[in-house]
């Protein structure tokens, strides 16, 4: 109400004031007319922008100002008395052109200042289309930023920064735990992500992969400010499911007879090599072939299965199985601030509600950030966020018999129609026995989704207080520690009668408990100088210290009495069966940095750092290493073409070491692993790694360059970055023979070099009054070879020799003759007793093309991203051809041999005579070997059965190679003239969509997540978004 | 006033740091540990033998999801996984040493006697005297021949009986015999036994006194007891509880994809042998017969093409197996070296020549002792069957072929090896089937990763031991 009123006195008092119109033209230095150039007024909601020719014009009362904007120009302002033609002539800016980034430790930097690779992603890029979490919608917006998605529900992405996994960190703390679900995206001021080992180089060896730095939002200045977000995003239908045939029903050689789910019909194997779907047969009441199957009544006479119709039955099963999932975001936050204070509220839900019925997941967060400014010279800042992860139950993913497309489609016939399973306990033997047509290898996927329950409760508590004073104007103090706590309750409830590979629950219940606690702690003495106009130094030096600590427990029953009834208490076996761990783990460092500039065009930074770590043995542990980078501002020392606008030159030189091996704090102490206790004896065995007794830190070098050029009045912009990394003293499971006693011994050896290169364009191709459109185009390219092998070996065991790629893929294959044909025998294929190269399986290009479009006061935005070329293994492809629900399977042969007709011929040859032999890398020494066509033919079923069709798919390696319409968001900003007539500050609605449209080399699989573990379907979202401020 | 608080700010945030040095023990683990823990695992891992693959290969079983390697005898390779359990040997030893007992080293050397056998019959010469020496800085053990691998494992299985014989510790962790010594050295001479026979094919050609290690044996019962009966038996009993439990278990392939083998199945028909009623369910188009009546029995031919046995397998022809194999969690204990074998392994020597005494008192116990295994009291109809009488006191044949009915999925690999020693009983590769030009693999090709991590050392053992290279057909200095 009040606020009604403020606005109504507002609006009367912009009557009461005389208003005249303000005519003009925008130019650069150069005197060519600025379009696109935005004017407005400060403080209120006019404003316009020039036309193509620079040309605006504006109502303005008398005293106020006018103020213009354009990216790379320095911002005027003009108070405009009774001026009505003004000519305003804008001054480049090369400053505001990066301005200030934010990078290691949270401290900002300006962006012409840096020597490496950082690129920045806005909060607001992040607020309308919604993932649920926020690195998948990085996807495509960061150049070697790769982010592969998964399909399932509450899964984590696969996050590779020039390939390996960089470190998170949040508002200057780095987050070990890595848990990107706790981090709401509507609380994202902004991302910048630290591309290389330099950049990251002060967070010691955790920050040798770069590091995703999130800065978080603050209350800003100014009056009370209310914000409302709501995302809700439906999962409507699929991108890619696994398109199966719908000819040939559930069986074996053509011949389908259920008994008993388990082994005494035809059924218990589970193929789907059976008899034809829908055959006419005149001699049956239905008009179609019938046999017995799982839901066949009983004949009351005799008591045996009656045949009922062999029909398609099933052919919708993914559509009806599968639900709408839905992706709700809601977040409200108030902000408030002035000179001495600001505060920032937030309070998010997330809901997401999974494709599997019974599966969803309930994120929620608030988030209390606040500063104080008691005096000029001393800050406090503090940030605490509460936030709670839970569901009852998430899906179980990775390929097998707890998988649901997995019992849905890929080893089911179309005979069996989901919908008829919805019923899933067997009659008379509730809660002990599932109803499902084969209970020896699958699971009813309803059976699963309601009875096999995985919970997850998760709270996290993180925040951080700093503080940061002022001794003199030059010198400051700086403290800051940052906690990370969360404790994680899990629980699986599994059924009678459950299946897993090789298993048959007898009922279960365990319980998995992490109390996980850290702290990291740092103090800081600051200088900043600026020595004259042309120098200026900057060096701060500081202790850290980081500590962890994390507990797991977990208890489980061996069986349950009562079914369903999950507690421990429930227990059947003789005891309970447990384990605990405890890991503690400390690094104490000291590091400095000093950076310096000369005449705004020359910068130069130093750092270094020394950790002292508890994870390698005492006297290996301490260790020093150094960065360098610099760079060069050249449009300020040179006088440049006119049409550039800014151009620099970056390089940088690093060493990080890492001093803990994998996740392990303890991984550098020999010890014995608990074993089998048997029947009430316990035991213990040793591993099969041997340590070496001098494992020192295994360290990186790095270089790097880099150039960011501008032209054309920045309309076009180009960053490009070259890298080198040597990775050295490696800490590595060095292969020895088995013989030996143990497999492998850790020590430090072998070393690599990655290269990559990653470029960045923007442009904005047109820009004019009612129209823009910008674009952003990321491309990376990343490669990793193998420069030594420890021990000076001819190659590694995978097969790697010196020079090599290291992601060489050598896998089991069949052999062939000089020219390449399979070689047969009695009609099969002969497998090679070598394994051998096939490809590589990185792929040549990652990138990702955005683009935004405006119109007056509608947006279109739009995001391709994919990758190019590399391999991936591909399991459901493989089970589709072996279990004969490939479509490729439904030909003549196959109708051969459900007829019992052995037709299938391979291509390729047979051996006549003669021999071959093999040095001990299976290198032929000689070969006189004689050739004639294969000719013997086969049955089809027992081909595929046998082969999965290998050496016709390349074995399943297939080109990774896609293009995914990731993100398309089309947005409507009320326009100032309505809103003055509302609450809202501002109000802006969008249709958004995501991954809406997919291409790729592979056949029935997403490619996105990199490999196929049998994902669940890839979902097409589409929903809105509503952003309201007060 | 500032500056208190600053300094007061500064301590409260060093306050909490830890020291790096507090934190390097790992409190997950231990680092020593008492020998008997080490003595279970052991156990556990040996006498854990088990082997759908074994029976495959050995023509009692068939499989149908799929061209199976060890059923067409298109196998490739085989690991080094035991030298890992050679370790923990290795590691009772050290702790043994460490506590100051002895009897866990002399059971050390049964185990690592029984190790080297195990290996050395699947590939032929393999390290052993440099073999685990990782801890002392040998990466790349050197391969011995298999005739030093033998005759020195028949030394150290000699002094563990002697050794033992004169202990007076306490075993303990021993899930065996719990700690029955006399028991241990049963097996220990048992098992020599068995060593011995295996090299029935060097009578002539090795310096190891083959016979009359045999004899020295069987007739000092006393310094080298052996087996007497089922009771003796070197099993592992499984028990109802997580990770104790038969490891067929809840095997969806057994039974939904294996079947009997035809001639193993009509060997006991023949035969009229109850053990069938036992190992066998009746075939599907045949369920409504008697349990009894052998003709409700059936099975697929090994060495047939995976479509025909498939199509018979759909049409109901072929008895799967006995469905406590799956079903029961405890089923039947799990045998290293059974009382029957012994009684077999007796009666072949005596059907050799090697001892004075009739091979037939030790064939019909042999006989006995597996009918008893099955829990079959009723023997003396079956033992006095014309069908299964020794044609002559040299019928090895005979022998071999009820031995190879007796260890039908237990012992391990044992039946194999001793089909490829005797050729008996009868492998069938005469089904169209087979993938290895028709012939039964005599070996397994040593593992690739020996080809990266010790090269040399493996190249000079193919080298010498087979012109033609590793192969799976190439016969080794054991059954030469």
């Amino acid at each position: 109400m009040k606020k009604i009123f403020t606005l109504l006195i507002l609006l009367v008092s912009l009557v009461s004031f005389a208003q005249q119109t303000v005519k003009g033209v925008v130019k650069d230095p150069n005197e060519v007319p600025l379009g696109g150039v935005t004017v407005m007024i400060p403080d209120s909601s006019r404003g316009t922008v020039t036309d193509f020719d620079g040309n605006f014009s504006i109502q303005v009362n008398s005293g106020e100002t006018l103020q213009f904007s354009y990216v790379g120009f320095t911002k005027q302002e003009v108070v405009i008395s009774n001026q009505s033609l003004l000519e305003i002539i804008m001054a480049e800016d090369a400053q505001a052109l990066d301005a200030v980034v934010v990078t290691a430790l949270g401290i900002k930097k300006e962006k012409k200042a840096l020597g490496y690779a950082v690129q920045e992603v806005e909060g607001d890029n992040l607020e309308k289309a919604k993932e649920p979490n926020f690195v998948n919608q990085l996807s495509g917006r960061v150049a070697g930023l790769n982010i592969k998605n998964s399909t399932d529900l509450f899964q984590n992405p696969t996050i590779e920064l020039r390939g390996a996994t960089p470190l998170l960190v949040i508002d200057g703390i780095p987050d070990r735990t890595l848990d990107i679900w706790k981090i709401n995206s509507d609380d994202i001021e902004s991302i910048s992500v630290l591309k290389g080992a330099t950049a990251s180089a002060l967070y010691g060896s955790v920050g040798r992969n770069g590091a995703i730095m999130i800065t978080t939002k603050r209350g800003k200045k100014g009056k009370l400010n209310v914000s409302f977000n709501n995302s809700t995003l439906f999962q409507t239908d699929f991108i890619r499911v696994p398109d199966v045939q719908t000819t040939y029903g559930n069986g074996n050689r053509g011949v389908y007879a259920y008994v008993n789910g388990s082994g005494s019909g035809t059924e218990g194997g589970g193929w789907i090599w059976g008899p034809r779907l829908d055959q006419q047969d005149p001699t049956t009441t239905s008009g179609f072939y019938e046999t017995t199957q799982y839901n066949s009544p009983v004949n009351p006479n005799t008591g045996e299965l009656m045949p009922i119709p062999f029909t398609s039955r099933g052919k919708d099963n993914i559509k009806n199985f599968f639900e709408t999932g839905i992706i709700q975001s809601n977040n409200v936050s108030v902000g408030w601030g002035n000179d001495k204070a600001d505060v920032r509220l937030s309070l998010s839900n997330n809901y997401q509600k999974g494709i599997v019925p019974n599966t969803d997941l309930k994120n929620t967060s608030f988030n209390l950030a606040g500063t104080l400014r008691p005096t000029d010279k001393l800050t406090l800042n503090g940030s605490l966020t509460y936030n709670k992860q839970f569901t009852s139950n998430f899906p179980e993913v990775g390929y097998g018999p707890t998988n649901y497309l997995y019992n849905l489609i890929l080893w089911t016939g179309t005979d069996v129609d989901i919908r008829d399973l919805k019923n899933y306990w067997r009659e008379g033997q509730e809660g002990i026995q599932q109803r499902h047509f084969n209970i020896s290898y699958y699971n009813n996927p309803y059976f699963q989704a309601f009875e096999y329950e995985r919970g997850y409760n998760k709270t996290n508590i993180y925040g951080n207080a700093s503080f940061n004073y002022e001794i003199t104007d030059a010198i400051s103090l700086r403290g800051r520690t940052g906690v990370n706590e969360y404790s994680l309750y899990r629980t699986y409830k599994e059924p009678k009668s459950y299946i897993g590979y090789g298993n048959k629950s007898r009922g279960n219940f365990s319980i998995a408990q992490t109390e996980y606690f850290d702290i990291t702690s740092d103090l800081a003495l600051h200088f900043e100088k600026k020595i004259s106009d042309n120098f200026g130094i900057t060096a701060e030096g500081a202790y850290v210290n980081y500590y962890r600590n994390s507990k797991n427990t977990s208890q489980s029953t061996d069986g349950l009495n009562v079914p369903g009834f999950y507690n421990l208490a429930n227990n059947a076996g003789a005891t309970l069966l447990g384990s605990n761990r405890e890991e503690k783990e400390t690094i104490n460092s000291f590091y400095g940095f000093i950076d310096l500039e000369f005449y705004n065009a020359f910068y130069l930074s130093l750092t270094g750092r020394n950790d002292k770590v508890s994870t390698l043995p005492e006297g290996n542990n301490s260790f020093f290493y150094p960065s360098v980078s610099g760079s060069v501002v050249l449009s300020s020392l040179f006088e440049m073409p006119k049409w550039v606008s800014f151009a620099k030159l970056r390089g940088s030189w690093s060493r990080v070491s890492e001093g803990k091996i994998g996740s392990d704090p303890y991984d550098y102490i020999l010890a014995y692993e608990k074993g089998t206790t048997w029947n009430g004896t316990p035991s213990t065995y040793f591993g099969s790694n041997l340590l070496s007794p001098n494992l020192e830190p295994e360290t990186s070098d790095t270089w790097e360059v880099g150039a960011n050029i501008r032209t054309l009045n920045n309309r076009l912009g180009l960053d490009i970055a070259y890298y080198q990394a040597r990775d050295y003293n490696n800490l590595i499971y060095s292969p020895i023979s088995d013989a030996s006693g143990y497999s492998s011994i850790l020590l430090n050896g072998n070393e690599f070099q990655r290269k990559g290169i990653e470029l960045t364009l923007d442009a904005t191709p047109i820009k004019n009054e009612n129209f823009s459109w910008n674009t952003q185009i990321n491309l990376s390219h990343y490669r990793r070879y193998q420069e030594e092998i420890y021990g000076d070996r001819e190659q590694t065991e995978g097969y790697i020799r010196v020079g090599d790629r290291t992601d060489k893929i050598y896998t089991g294959v069949y052999q062939t003759n000089a020219d390449g044909d399979v070689i047969f025998e009695n009609g099969l294929p002969v497998s090679d007793p070598y394994d051998r190269f096939i490809g590589y399986d990185e792929p040549d290009l990652t990138y990702g093309i955005l683009n935004s479009l405006q119109y007056k006061n509608i947006s279109l935005s739009f995001l391709f991203d994919g990758r190019l070329g590399g391999l991936m293994y591909s399991n459901t492809n493989q089970k589709m051809w072996w279990g004969g629900t490939s479509k490729g399977t439904v030909n003549q042969f196959r109708e051969d041999a459900v007829n019992g007709e052995n037709t299938y011929i391979g291509y390729g040859v047979v051996v006549t005579g003669g021999s071959v032999s093999y040095d001990v890398n299976g290198t032929i020494t000689e070969d006189t070997r004689t050739y004639a066509p294969n000719d013997v033919p086969v049955n089809y079923i027992s081909f595929m059965q046998s082969t999965s069709n290998y050496h016709n798919k390349n074995y399943h390696y297939y080109k990774e190679s896609f293009i995914k319409l990731r993100e398309v968001t089309l947005t409507y900003q009320f326009n100032e003239a309505f809103l003055e007539r509302t609450p809202f500050k501002s109000l802006d609605v969008s249709l958004v969509g995501r991954n809406l449209w997919l291409a790729s080399d592979i056949p029935n699989v997403d490619p996105d997540s990199g490999v196929d573990n049998l994902q669940a379907p890839a979902t097409r979202n589409i929903g809105f978004n509503i952003n309201a401020k007060f | 006033m500032m500056k208190k608080y600053l300094i007061i700010f500064s301590l409260v945030l060093l306050a909490g740091c830890s020291k790096v040095e507090d934190l390097q023990n790992d409190p997950n683990r231990a680092t020593q540990v008492s020998p008997d823990l080490l003595l279970t695992t052991i156990e556990t891992t040996a006498f854990n033998n088990v082997s759908l693959n074994a029976a495959l290969a050995s023509r009692q079983l068939t499989f149908t999801d799929g061209t199976n390697q060890y059923q067409y005898y298109n196998w490739q390779r085989a690991g080094f996984g035991q030298y890992d359990d050679l370790k923990q040997v290795y590691k009772m030893i050290q702790e043994s040493q460490r506590t100051d007992s002895q009897v866990y080293q002399i059971l050390a050397k049964f185990f690592n006697a029984y190790y080297a056998i195990e290996l050395t019959r699947v590939f032929g010469d393999v390290p052993y005297t440099e073999a685990v020496g990782a801890e002392t800085g040998i990466y790349t053990p050197t391969y011995d021949r298999q005739e030093l691998i033998y005759s020195s494992a028949l030394d150290s299985l000699k002094a563990a009986g002697l050794e033992l014989a004169q202990n007076t510790e306490t075993i303990r962790g021993d899930v065996i015999y719990e700690g029955n010594k006399r028991q241990w050295q049963k097996l220990i001479n048992s098992y020599s036994l068995r060593v011995l026979m295996s090299l029935s094919n060097k009578i002539d050609q090795t310096d190891i006194d083959i016979v009359g290690r045999f004899n020295e044996i069987l007739n000092n019962f006393d310094q080298f007891p052996i087996f007497e009966s089922n009771s003796d038996n070197a099993f592992l009993v499984y028990v109802d509880i997580q990770d104790n439990r038969y490891p067929l278990f809840n095997d969806n392939s057994l039974q939904t994809a294996y079947y009997m083998e035809q001639t193993f199945v009509e060997r006991l028909q023949n035969y009229e042998d109850p053990r069938l009623f036992m190992i066998a369910d009746k075939k599907p188009n045949a369920s409504n017969l008697n349990v009894e009546d052998f003709s409700a029995y059936g099975g697929l031919y090994g060495s047939a093409p995976l479509s025909d046995n498939g199509s018979k397998a759909v049409s109901g022809e072929a008895s799967r197996i006995k469905p406590r194999y799956y079903n029961n969690p405890v089923n039947e204990p799990s045998i290293l070296m059974s009382y029957a074998e012994l009684q077999f392994t007796i009666a072949e020597a005596a059907a050799r020549g090697w001892i004075s005494e009739p091979s037939e008192p030790y064939y019909k116990s042999g006989i006995a002792a597996s009918l008893t295994f099955y829990g079959i009291s009723e023997a003396e109809d079956y033992l006095n069957n014309p069908t299964i009488q020794l044609n002559s006191n040299e019928d090895l044949e005979s022998i071999l072929t009820q031995k190879h009915i007796a260890l039908f999925l237990n012992t391990g690999w044992q039946s194999f090896y001793d089909q490829r020693r005797t050729g008996f009983p009868e492998f069938n590769v005469d089904g169209g089937g087979i993938l290895n030009n028709g012939l039964i693999p005599k070996r397994f090709m040593y593992p690739q990763n020996e080809s990266v991590n010790n090269p040399e050392n493996l190249n000079e053992a193919i080298t010498r031991q087979f012109p033609s290279g590793d192969n799976i057909n190439a016969s080794m200095w054991l059954i030469d």
